[in-house]
């Protein structure tokens, strides 16, 4: 679905990443972890378009997209919740879902769209006349994600959809990510914390500073005691 | 001294129903382009111009001079469509600059359409001669009102409504305002910007050309004008909050009618009394009356 192959990105002078290569098969949820600083936010703004690789590529169901506008990767089929969710504040909860129907057309109709996203997160459906500001971290996590959905993507990238999050409010998001997973979407996650890593992942990236220094299955990478100090530990 | 006051207030707010066409063009590229368009003075001169013609074009060609009003909104909406070249042409080619640098661009882009608009009419003052009573007046409280006025103010209050409705129940207003608020996750929802920068650019001087044309009747056009009409349009926009269309209408109603206060009380002191006031907004309120509010 995603490939990632020999990413070197830099933001003004600094060398961000070097040689970042990952894949994320169809229907399959994949972790990127790594500290604060990591490159995990930069893998995945280069991916959206956002930033321009200096060498290496980026392909998206068999087309390279590196170079790629970023709302061409996203009416390719590629949503996108940043870390800052990203909500729109002078938008109801409602329109923040219904913008990406109108975005994207074509696929399903707009309606059954709207409907799946909350079905995934049926929270929102009490706030979707408020706006952006008036919502929690948490409801704005799953907000940002559910539009994400309604965009009717082959592919998610949630960057840190449990940063910032009250324990109260973690299992809502989880749930809402273990149904999208259940409906089939290849999704790659950005985490910093390993507690967070969803259970369907079934392979994980770590990332330290600009280098992936893991890649395989998550038992694997708790048991590596290299690891363990990076991320932490799974006890 | 009713019927003064009637005067007043009929003047003021004809002029503020077209500094509101302006200030709105201003307020909506603003908005989502994050450039202050010093080049909105010109498209109004530029619709003054163009309407001009327009009209006379239509009396040569023999139209019923009752409907003149529509060859000159249709002109003046016509010549909207310069926004596209101004923007596909040069604006796209400084959004990453500096904002300095982009309020120069627009501030050329000023002084070269002066002398395009002096090269293609001439220097002096063009108007629709006797056209504007052609629908008459009104009587009110002692006094005439011109029709042409109440008509222009109408149609002002309509776009208003018009503009208020696209941003709130569109598809197209959602994607501006969603994209004025935050224009990288509006691309990632798949916003051509580019396209979406051309066509507001072009929304924006087609109110500005149409503010022109509609106050030609009334007055003459100068290749002065759109300097003039910049400086109140800063007004409006600082008093009624950079980006705001809200904003653009109580701020183009207060610099309207104060203007037209001050024209009848003390004509010397005009732009004193209404800069009085931006710099008190300033002080007190720097984001203006509806500053951060929604677009
Ligand atoms: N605009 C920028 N200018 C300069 N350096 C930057 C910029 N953005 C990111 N960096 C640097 O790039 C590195 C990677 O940042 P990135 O945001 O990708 O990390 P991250 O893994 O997402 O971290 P976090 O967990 O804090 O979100 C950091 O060292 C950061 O300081
Ligand atoms: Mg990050």
């Amino acid at each position: 679905m995603l490939t990632v192959d020999a990413l070197d990105v830099f933001i003004q002078a600094s060398h961000i990443l070097r040689s970042v290569s990952l894949d994320v098969g169809p229907r399959e949820v994949v972790c990127l972890v790594g500290r604060n600083g990591a490159g995990k936010t930069t893998t995945l703004r280069t991916i959206m378009g956002y930033l321009r690789p200096h060498a290496g590529r980026v392909e998206f169901r068999g087309q390279p997209i590196h170079g790629r506008r970023t709302h061409e990767i996203a009416q390719l089929g590629v949503g996108w919740a940043p870390e800052d969710s990203g909500i729109f504040a002078d938008l109801t909860v409602a329109e923040n879902i219904e913008i990406a129907t109108w975005t994207r057309s074509g696929g399903r109709p707009a309606a059954e769209r709207i409907a799946l996203a909350y079905r995934v997160f049926p929270m929102l459906r009490r706030y979707a006349a408020r706006k952006g500001p008036e919502l929690s971290g948490g409801e704005r996590k799953m907000l940002s994600i559910a539009r994400a959905l309604a965009l009717d993507p082959e592919m998610l990238l949630l960057d840190e959809p449990f940063e910032g999050l009250s324990p109260a409010i973690i299992p809502a998001v989880s749930a809402g990510i273990a149904a999208i997973t259940e409906l089939g979407h290849s999704i790659l996650i950005a985490e910093s914390n390993i507690h967070h890593v969803p259970e369907s992942t079934r392979r994980l990236y770590v990332i330290e500073r600009g280098t992936i220094v893991f890649a395989g299955a998550a038992q694997d990478a708790w048991r590596d005691p290299s690891l363990t100090r990076i991320i932490g530990s799974a006890a | 001294m009713t019927a003064h006051v009637v005067n007043l207030v009929v003047s003021g707010v004809f002029h503020a129903s077209i500094l509101f066409l302006v200030s709105a063009g201003l307020q909506v590229v603003f908005g989502v382009q994050k450039i202050f368009n010093l080049a909105c003075g010109s498209f109004y001169a530029l619709g003054a111009y163009v309407g001009v013609s327009a009209v006379a074009w239509y009396a040569e060609a023999g139209g019923p001079p009752a409907l003149f009003i529509l060859p000159l909104a249709i002109a003046g909406v016509a010549a909207g469509a310069l926004g596209v070249v101004v923007e596909r042409g040069l604006l796209r080619f400084v959004y990453d600059r500096d904002e300095t640098f982009q309020l120069l661009l627009t501030f050329a882009v000023v002084l070269m359409m002066e002398d395009a608009i002096r090269m293609t009419w001439g220097t002096s003052p063009r108007s629709t001669a006797g056209l504007y009573l052609t629908y008459g007046g009104v009587h009110v409280l002692g006094t005439t009102v011109p029709v042409y006025n109440l008509i222009v103010i109408g149609a002002s209050l309509a776009i208003a409504v018009l503009i208020g409705w696209l941003l709130t129940h569109t598809a197209f207003g959602c994607i501006i305002r969603a994209s004025a608020d935050n224009r990288e996750m509006a691309e990632a929802l798949g916003v051509d910007m580019r396209r979406l920068y051309a066509k507001v650019f072009t929304l924006g001087t087609a109110l500005g050309t149409l503010g022109g044309a509609l106050v030609i009747p009334a007055t003459a056009a100068m290749s002065e004008m759109g300097i003039e009409l910049i400086v109140e349009a800063f007004a409006v926009v600082v008093i009624g909050g950079l980006g705001s269309m809200r904003g653009a209408f109580v701020g183009a109603l207060i610099v309207g009618v104060l203007r037209s206060i001050a024209i009848s009380v003390y004509p010397e002191l005009e732009m004193l009394l209404i800069y009085l006031i931006v710099i008190a907004v300033l002080v007190l309120r720097p984001r203006g009356l509806f500053g951060g509010a929604p677009a």
